[in-house]
């Protein structure tokens, strides 16, 4: 086995940096806001250095943008990491708070090699704007330890990895600070001379333990790895260094996701037709927008569209502090058919779904419907009004009764005699089974004005109009 | 320069008196053969805006574009009904033969949303038909309409009332509706994009209440004593 460990030195940094326009000097912070733990290369220039302090790194860069460290959020980032690295490689494991292992050794013949293997991943990384150490090793330590160094090498070979790791100072080697220190009274100093003790006085000097980690770092003791596999839904957040007040500075972020997410979609051969966009703000309950297409879809450019006709009906409340997109519901992606509703092809329908899709995000979900027959006598309840759905029912249409085309909101008296009477009565009785009792007589009338009328009288003697005959 | 000119007059945007130009309007039958004769053998403009200009509903307007609803929706073309005043009845599109999946009604709150709406319509290659009930509309608002109409090939139909008919407007096509006698619908053209206006005709629309148009009315009994007048005064 062969294992690929991805480290990345400053992870937040880079997650950070690629939701930004602009190039700021930035720097991550630790929890309790003291310490530089990272800094972007525009701070270095200014003379930020990782360790400082941050009062020292204000008045270096008085315009620097702070990041405060959290161990939760660089979780969720490590994993939104492992998701795309699951599309090269079947196994692989995210090790918090900043590293990646895959193993690479059973890929060798799908990439054909291993340095096909490291410049798919290399290439990857890029694509992502991300910085990262990589080590091959033949044991997940070995792999981890070498990439830690930053010396990562595109070569698999057992005895130039020992060769390397024996090199390595005991620092690095991610003993516990007591054995480590025990290990330097000895007058240890290299990994190569902690190899070369004889196991049982390692144990038993040391602890059984430091013995554990050197057999798994060499090979020599098995040292199983869990199972991940990326959960069934698409989440992505973006964060930012300074609160976002203006529209136009989500979009920015907003298609970087909304490109991960075509990708994800088209590897999953999936499609989708709700987004949840979450916009966080300081003070503020966070903004929720739920935006939906009319129809499945995948392109980047369609959803871009409709997040940004919606965000311009509703403006920001508040600045917003970061964003997440996230995508529950997944719908196979239907081959092109012949038997569409169209029946045409398939460009129509699309263009169908993006025009509805259009209306909905700026009119509301509410604003369109699609009427449909019910059965029913009544006529008020003799038809409904549907959300938008491409169903494929057909409708009954014969032995429909005579009804005119406009049917009123809601009866309306009739104020003078109709001038000429046409047809009826048409005795309309029913909704005895729900309380919504109907007892009327239908006339076709046609009033002074020339308008041809359908007109009632109920069980009162009132007269009233239903509908117009247009 | 004189391509450009023949180019006006073949496609009848410059107004010639003197003759009848057999124009190169792409158009959609009305399915009515009177009033495709006078619309000098077209029909509806495709790709241009039509008003018609009517006081009340209730006197066939709807049966004048029915023909050209039932032949787009089973073509797979959407019909859309922006701002309706009353309700489309479904059973009776259905009964009519209008393929109800195709028609769309939309509601918008405003004067902005509704011409945003129209547009968007209008330039998309799915639409078939837009039958459009605006509140008011300023001149440019209708020539707005009139440019995103002939980015798309479709019929726009704004309905407006009747008094419109002495302002001018852009649009390609304008009849004034009024009822006439025996249920039928009088089609006044006000104006025809490269003809004469003036045009008149009147189309039987009893059918629509299913009349027999030279019978007279079959007086039902009613259930009024003293005459209809009574029974309103309820």
């Amino acid at each position: 086995m062969i294992w690929l460990y991805l480290h990345f030195p400053h992870l937040l940094l880079d997650h950070i940096r690629r939701a930004r326009e602009d190039s700021g000097a930035l720097v991550i912070v630790d929890g309790s806001g003291q310490t530089v733990l990272q800094a972007c290369p525009e701070a270095r220039e200014l003379g930020v250095q990782v360790g400082m302090r941050l009062k020292t790194a204000i008045t270096l860069a008085p315009e620097l943008a702070i990041v405060q460290a959290d161990d939760q959020q660089q979780a969720r980032i490590l994993e939104g990491q492992a998701r795309w690295l699951y599309r090269y490689a079947a196994h692989v494991v995210p090790r918090p708070p900043n590293g990646l292992l895959a193993e690479v050794g059973s890929l060798q013949r799908l990439y054909g090699g291993l340095p096909a293997v490291w410049q798919t991943v290399e290439q990857a990384l890029d694509e992502h704007q991300l910085t990262a150490w990589s080590g091959l090793g033949h044991t997940p330590l070995a792999a981890r330890l070498i990439a830690r160094t930053g010396k990562g090498e595109c070569n698999a070979d057992r005895d130039h990895i020992l060769r390397t790791l024996g090199q390595l100072p005991l620092q690095v080697a991610e003993f516990d600070e007591r054995t480590c220190t025990r290990l330097q009274r000895l007058g240890l100093d290299r990994l190569q001379q902690v190899f070369d003790l004889p196991p049982a006085e390692l144990a038993r000097r040391l602890s059984p333990e430091t013995l554990a980690r050197v057999q798994k770092i060499l090979g020599s003791r098995p040292d199983p790895q869990p199972d991940w596999q990326p959960p069934h839904q698409f989440r992505q957040q973006a964060d930012f260094a300074r609160e976002i007040e203006q529209t136009q500075g989500l979009l920015f972020p907003l298609q970087r996701i909304l490109s991960d997410l075509e990708d994800d979609l088209c590897w999953r051969q999936q499609e989708t037709d709700t987004l949840f966009l979450t916009l966080q703000h300081r003070h503020e309950e966070p903004t929720r927008l739920r935006i939906r297409t009319s129809g499945p879809e995948h392109r980047a450019e369609a959803f871009l569209n409709l997040i940004r006709l919606r965000l311009e009906r509703h403006p920001l409340r508040a600045p917003v502090l970061s964003l997440q997109l996230s995508v529950k519901r997944f719908l196979g992606r239907e081959a092109p058919t012949e038997r569409d509703l169209l029946g045409e092809t398939q460009d129509l329908n699309e263009a169908w779904h993006t025009l509805m899709s259009r209306l909905q995000a700026r009119l509301g979900e509410s604003a369109l419907s699609q009427l449909a027959p019910q059965a029913d006598h009544r006529p008020e309840r003799a038809w409904s009004a549907a959300s938008l759905a491409r169903k494929h029912q057909p409708t009954e249409t014969t032995g429909l009764p005579r009804r005119p085309l406009w049917l009123l909101q809601g009866p309306q008296p009739l104020t003078s005699p109709p001038q000429a009477w046409f047809a009826g009565p048409e005795r309309i009785s029913g909704g005895w089974w729900d309380g919504q009792r109907v007892l009327r007589d239908y006339y076709i009338a046609q009033l002074d004005s020339g308008q041809l009328a359908w007109v009632f009288r109920d069980t009162q003697g009132g007269w009233y109009i239903h509908g117009w005959f247009g | 320069m004189s391509e450009l000119l023949n180019t006006l007059m073949r496609d009848a945007r410059v107004w010639q008196g003197h003759r009848h130009t057999a124009t190169h309007q792409p158009a959609e039958s009305t399915g009515y053969q009177r009033l495709d004769n006078q619309l000098g053998g077209l029909g509806w403009p495709t790709g241009a805006l039509s008003e018609c200009l009517l006081d009340a509903p209730g006197i066939g307007e709807l049966h004048l574009l029915l023909p050209l609803m039932q032949r787009l929706s089973h073509r797979g073309k959407t019909v859309f009904w922006i701002n309706p005043p009353h309700t489309p009845y479904a059973p009776a599109l259905a009964r009519e033969g209008v393929n109800l999946d195709q028609v769309v009604m939309v509601h918008t709150d405003n004067q902005g949303d509704f011409l945003w709406t129209l547009e968007n319509c209008l330039r998309s290659p799915v639409t078939g038909l837009v039958m459009a009930w605006p509140d008011k509309l300023a001149a440019r608002d209708i020539r707005r309409l009139q440019l995103a109409a002939e980015a798309g090939s479709n019929v726009c139909v704004l309905f407006r009332e009747r008094h419109h008919a002495e302002q001018n407007s852009p649009a390609a096509l304008r009849l004034e509706l009024t009822p006439g006698d025996h249920q039928a619908l009088k089609v006044n053209i006000v104006k025809r994009r490269g003809s004469w206006p003036g045009q008149r005709c009147s189309l039987s629309m009893g059918h629509r209440a299913d009349l027999a148009s030279q019978e007279t009315p079959r007086i039902i009994r009613g259930p009024w004593r003293q005459g209809p007048g009574t029974a309103a005064n309820r």
